[in-house]
């Protein structure tokens, strides 16, 4: 992760329609636990993130 | 049901599909943390489903009044076990709840599956699966409350049974 990152907000949604938004280090953490506490789900990091969007890209159109 | 594709998903040979009931005044609501639809957990290798299941329903709405598995279906390339779980209405508590109604199940023909199976024909069976504990299980029958016995008995009774 570089600086940049630190700076853009990602948004992490379950399949069950659940969603976060944050910082990339909340988000994740707040993913890894609605999976583990809700659907007894072991995510990592690359999982919430392979499946997570930026915000800013979406508000430009561009890619993730 | 609404799930999202694109969002993080639960996967494994082994899937428990939850479906949280509870009785509002005079008939039966579907309710959940993932709202009025069925809630998936995956499950492991060594932990009993019925464990499994019991432990997250537990920690995450409440201890159920029961639980049953009613049902098995192959879908989302796993072999999806469906349960039943009751609660009481106190554990509800701002989840969205919506009442469920009656449908038609879902029936194989002699030899081969249904074509479709819909989760609302899921939740048919489990009632009449339920249903037809509350009349061949002692502890069922000691352990849902009078009421929802009554509701019960417009479902016409039925055993666990494969649906796929």
């Amino acid at each position: 992760m570089n600086e940049a990152d630190d700076q853009r907000r990602l948004r992490a949604r379950c399949a069950c329609g659940w969603e976060t938004v944050g910082d990339v280090e909340a988000t994740v953490a707040a993913t890894i636990d609605h999976g583990q506490r809700v659907h007894n789900m072991t995510a990592t990091r690359d999982d919430v993130l392979a499946s997570a969007e930026w915000l800013e890209a979406v508000e430009k159109g561009g890619p993730a | 049901m609404t799930r999202f594709p694109d969002g993080l998903d639960i996967s494994g040979p082994v899937q428990a599909e939850v479906f949280v009931v509870w009785l509002n005044t005079d008939h039966l609501e579907l309710t959940g943390p993932c709202g009025a639809a069925p809630w998936l957990i995956e499950l492991g290798e060594t932990e009993h489903p019925l464990a499994a299941v019991e432990r997250v329903v537990r920690d995450v709405v409440g201890p159920p009044l029961l639980l049953h598995s009613t049902s098995w279906r192959r879908d989302r390339a796993s072999v999806i076990l469906s349960f039943v779980a009751v609660i009481e209405a106190g554990l509800v508590d701002g989840m969205e709840s919506a009442p469920i109604d009656r449908t038609e199940l879902a029936r194989s023909s002699a030899t081969a599956a249904p074509v479709t199976i819909d989760y609302r024909q899921v939740v048919e069976h489990g009632l009449r699966h339920m249903a037809w504990l509350a009349h061949d299980d002692r502890v069922v029958a000691e352990t849902l409350p009078d009421d929802w016995r009554t509701v019960l008995a417009a479902y016409v009774p039925e055993p666990f049974r494969h649906l796929d």
